[in-house]
């Protein structure tokens, strides 16, 4: 029995060492989309890097918990809610504003031709997106940026996937807007 | 399909979301309207352009370290001999000087405590956590070391039909007293046991025989806050059926049909209930 007292927590610190090499090679090789998405939630950098610190110390917390094969979405989930809960405390200006009905397009007012010649400019495409509601930002992100698919942007965003397709498509509407409104200062 | 409907799931369509036959129905309409056709098209690049121009932030330099580093401070610094050669050095403070553990062999005793109770409280928690998916992993789980104790000649540990000799084997080396029951009478001869690994914790697994068929029947103790129910899954082809018994998790895997392994539980829950 002395024993096994004895030899108990140095055992617990091994399996605990042994999660965290578990942990971090599951969970580093998505370091940049976590930081990618936390970067365009947040909009500033040392905001993205103090959320994605933090949202890689709760993942390891819950780490036991998670025994699915995606990770990323998994860490992806965690670094969304950290970067929500950062902006609620922070920036509540930045999700104050959101209703999706408010952000339906009512007419198209950009010329498509002048878009279209523009689509090399970065400078502007990420202007436009920046200017989005955050919950439009992330929907793109994740579609654009990550390409997961309706269904894993639901299990990210927690939200049915129906509501995925039509906000994905105001989201593309709003960026467009948003698009023609810089081009058209720019002229 | 008219104009409208194609506009409303023009985006699922791009994105290829769509079932087959809706996604036939607005091909079908694109290549007659060749406004919608045109709109889609100008869609397409503009959206595209979100793939293909906004810009991806990497993970800048440090911040890997950074977060590694941070992680590295979860874990109790004690037992941080192994991390600590392959991360670069930051300095962090000690909370404890390891040699004053070994001097004092209480603080074994309240680590020891301080483990048990962190264990009890992820095992609390982990119930909330980890449903469906943990379950379906433990039974794969379950499968796998049932199948590997038939292949490579492991299938027991202390082989005997006596349960007096089964049992006492485990003294020592497991925290809790797993049930042995020897129904040989009823055409489940015992034929012995051994230590397994599961569900992130040793577990006893006991084998008894069925005609030419093993079951291995996987016990470890129960929290009193999880669910009794009683579960049969098949799983590979095997049969699984979990039940919890005087505090103890009881899994019996076999590819015996699921009516022998209720016939078995009857005759494990009939022979502790006598003691």
């Amino acid at each position: 029995m002395n024993f096994f007292v004895l030899k108990k927590p140095e055992e617990a610190g091994m399996s605990q060492e042994h999660e965290l090499a578990s942990f971090e090679g599951m969970m580093l090789p998505h370091l940049d989309a976590a930081h990618n998405l936390a970067r365009w939630l947040l909009r500033n950098e040392e905001d993205a890097q103090d959320v994605v610190q933090e949202a890689y110390l709760r993942a390891f917390k819950s780490f036991h918990g998670f025994h699915g094969s995606d990770g990323r979405a998994w860490l992806l989930t965690i670094v969304r809610n950290t970067a929500y809960t950062w902006l609620r405390k922070n920036r509540a200006v930045d999700l104050a504003t959101f209703d999706e009905e408010i952000h339906t397009p009512g007419c198209e007012a950009a010329s498509p031709a002048a878009m279209l010649e523009q689509t090399e400019d970065a400078e502007a495409i990420r202007g436009a997106m920046e200017d989005l509601a955050v919950e439009f930002r992330e929907i793109l992100v994740l579609r654009h940026l990550e390409g997961l698919s309706y269904k894993e942007i639901a299990d990210i965003a927690q939200i049915p996937p129906g509501t995925v397709m039509s906000r994905l498509a105001r989201a593309r509407a709003r960026f467009k807007q948003c698009l023609a409104d810089r081009l058209g200062k720019e002229q | 399909m008219n104009c409208k409907e194609v506009i409303d799931l023009v985006d699922a369509y791009m994105d290829g979301e769509l079932d087959p036959v809706t996604n036939q129905n607005i091909e079908g309409h694109l290549r007659e309207c060749s406004r919608c056709d045109h709109a889609f098209k100008e869609h397409q690049a503009v959206v595209g352009a979100i793939g293909a121009v906004a810009p991806y932030h990497k993970s800048p330099a440090g911040l890997r370290e950074r977060i590694q580093s941070s992680l590295r401070d979860q874990i109790p610094q004690s037992t941080r001999g192994v991390a600590r050669g392959h991360q670069p050095q930051v300095p962090k403070k000690r909370r404890h000087s390891p040699v004053v553990l070994f001097e004092t062999p209480w603080n074994w005793l309240g680590l020891a405590a301080a483990v048990i109770l962190a264990v009890l409280i992820v095992w609390n928690l982990a119930p909330l956590l980890r449903r469906p998916g943990a379950e379906q992993f433990l039974a794969t789980q379950l499968v796998a070391s049932h199948v590997r104790s038939l292949m490579v000649d492991h299938l027991t540990d202390v082989a005997s039909s006596d349960q007096h000799t089964v049992k006492p084997w485990f003294d020592g080396k497991l925290d809790f007293a797993p049930t042995v029951v020897n129904p040989a009478s009823d055409g489940f001869p015992l034929v012995g046991g051994r230590l397994d690994y599961l569900d992130n914790r040793p577990v006893a697994a006991l084998v008894y025989q069925r005609r030419k068929h093993f079951i291995n029947v996987f016990i470890w103790p129960a929290e009193t806050s999880e669910d009794r129910v009683t579960k049969a899954i098949t799983r590979q082809g095997y049969q699984l059926l979990h039940w919890v018994d005087h505090d103890l998790h009881y899994w019996a895997v076999s590819d015996v049909s699921d009516n022998e392994l209720m016939a078995l539980r009857e005759l494990i829950e009939k022979q502790t209930a006598q003691r």
